[in-house]
């Protein structure tokens, strides 16, 4: 199965409390489901399956992933640049599917290097793209991910999620990028950079840009 | 229609129309978004060279390249060094880059920075155009030396026997309305030496640079 834990884990959660999961349909918005114990943090309310794109980079200091960055020579911040074109397509199984995307991750903490290098993340493959609808996220907000590779190691296959926010211009201070792989990196364990915040909505974990821009675009034609 | 009405027919589409095409179509074609980064870039007589380096391809929206180790003419080395472009190639209203480096050295060690970020990022839509260099920084500076700490944009500082150097360059272009680029450059050395009418320019060293662009 190409799509990432996340959607099992939510079909899984769907199943066990008897929630009915509205799939298959082009423009259907899908019942709030809350993550199971041990699954993904990201979780919706509503969204819908429709063509877009997200494109640009940036950089984020995390932690905390606010708007304010951190001293330099800390080498407390993670660059990237990623997009994605959702096809506004599902499959069979109710899974959104992406067109295209691609990513590339380098997370600078010197907590976080493998074999004397920066953690370097390439996504190998984007299955699957999603639109929320309940974030404050104003031009535009994307669910992605797929497989991706650790260029440090080697390390083939995991599984990542990725949320994504446009929130208007500029991006720094405004957009949000976060990022979960969904099985352990060798050598450094669970990996995720995510943020938060108990005021926004449940869908919006993104840390804020503290450079570069996120750019939502509603449809990929 | 005789044969002079076909021709003044041809005379009229061959004069007036392309000069009511044109502007559309051109304006069409000249919509794009630019974004390119590079890690090290040495020009001299003898030396061009960048390494590494990512050019957002046409209609393209994303590239990247990397080095663990960058040599360039026993002038500059640097690790870890990452160019990442990226934006959208289709309707040019955004673009992004960036370059990352590690444990640079320049000139033998008159410069070094232990962590440099160049940032540049250029978006365009009905309210105008804009870019801005935030996210770009410089970590452990020292000049000759001395430790600098967080340059001013265009901060300039003379090197005795090289020439001088300018910290977090900042190249803004464009309108503002309809277009808008920067290029940042976080470390650009201008090499000199002294001929027969003053200085002159013999090469230039770039450390972390990062060029974005709509219009």
């Amino acid at each position: 199965m190409s799509n990432p834990r996340l959607l099992a884990g939510l079909t899984a959660t769907a199943v066990t409390a008897a929630i009915a999961l509205v799939v298959g349909s082009c423009e259907a918005n899908h019942t709030a489901l809350a993550p199971k114990v041990g699954g993904p943090r990201f979780h919706f309310g509503a969204f819908e399956c429709t063509p877009f794109k997200m494109t640009g980079g940036g950089r984020i200091d995390y932690p905390d992933g606010t708007a304010d960055k951190n001293p330099p020579a800390s080498h407390t911040y993670e660059t990237f640049g990623a997009h994605v074109f959702g096809s506004g397509q599902t499959d069979a199984t109710g899974t959104c599917l992406a067109d295209k995307g691609a990513l590339e991750w380098i997370d600078h903490r010197p907590g976080m290097e493998l074999n004397g290098h920066p953690l370097n993340l390439h996504a190998t493959s984007v299955t699957f793209a999603e639109h929320p609808t309940d974030t404050d996220c104003t031009d535009g907000a994307a669910h992605w991910g797929g497989k991706l590779r650790v260029q440090n190691t080697g390390q083939e296959d995991l599984d990542f999620e990725v949320f994504d926010c446009d929130n208007g211009e500029p991006g720094v201070g405004h957009d949000g990028f976060a990022i979960r792989v969904l099985e352990p990196i060798d050598g450094l364990g669970d990996y995720e950079v995510t943020c938060p915040d108990p005021d926004l909505p449940p869908a919006e974990p993104s840390c804020t840009l503290t450079g570069g821009n996120r750019q939502f675009h509603p449809t990929h034609l | 229609m005789n044969i002079d009405s076909i021709r003044r027919a041809i005379r009229f589409a061959g004069l007036v129309l392309p000069l009511t095409w044109a502007p559309g179509s051109m304006a069409g074609q000249m919509r794009a978004a630019q974004a390119q980064s590079f890690g090290v870039g040495v020009t001299t007589a003898t030396v061009n060279q960048q390494a590494p380096s990512a050019v957002l391809p046409a209609g393209g929206t994303m590239a990247q390249d990397q080095a663990s180790n960058v040599s360039i003419a026993d002038m500059v080395t640097a690790q870890d060094a990452f160019a990442i472009v990226a934006g959208d190639g289709t309707d040019a209203s955004d673009a992004v880059s960036s370059a990352t480096l590690g444990q640079v050295s320049i000139l033998n060690g008159l410069i070094t920075a232990d962590g440099i970020v160049a940032m540049a990022s250029s978006t365009v839509d009905g309210g105008g155009a804009n870019s801005n260099a935030e996210g770009s920084s410089l970590a452990n500076l020292v000049v000759n030396g001395v430790q600098v700490s967080d340059p001013a944009p265009n901060t300039r500082m003379d090197l005795p026997g090289v020439g001088y150097v300018v910290f977090n360059e900042q190249i803004p272009t464009g309108d503002g309305v309809t277009s808008s680029g920067i290029t940042v450059n976080m470390i650009h050395v201008v090499l000199q030496q002294l001929g027969l009418f003053g200085y002159e320019t013999t090469g230039e060293i770039i450390v972390g640079s990062a060029s974005s662009g709509v219009n």
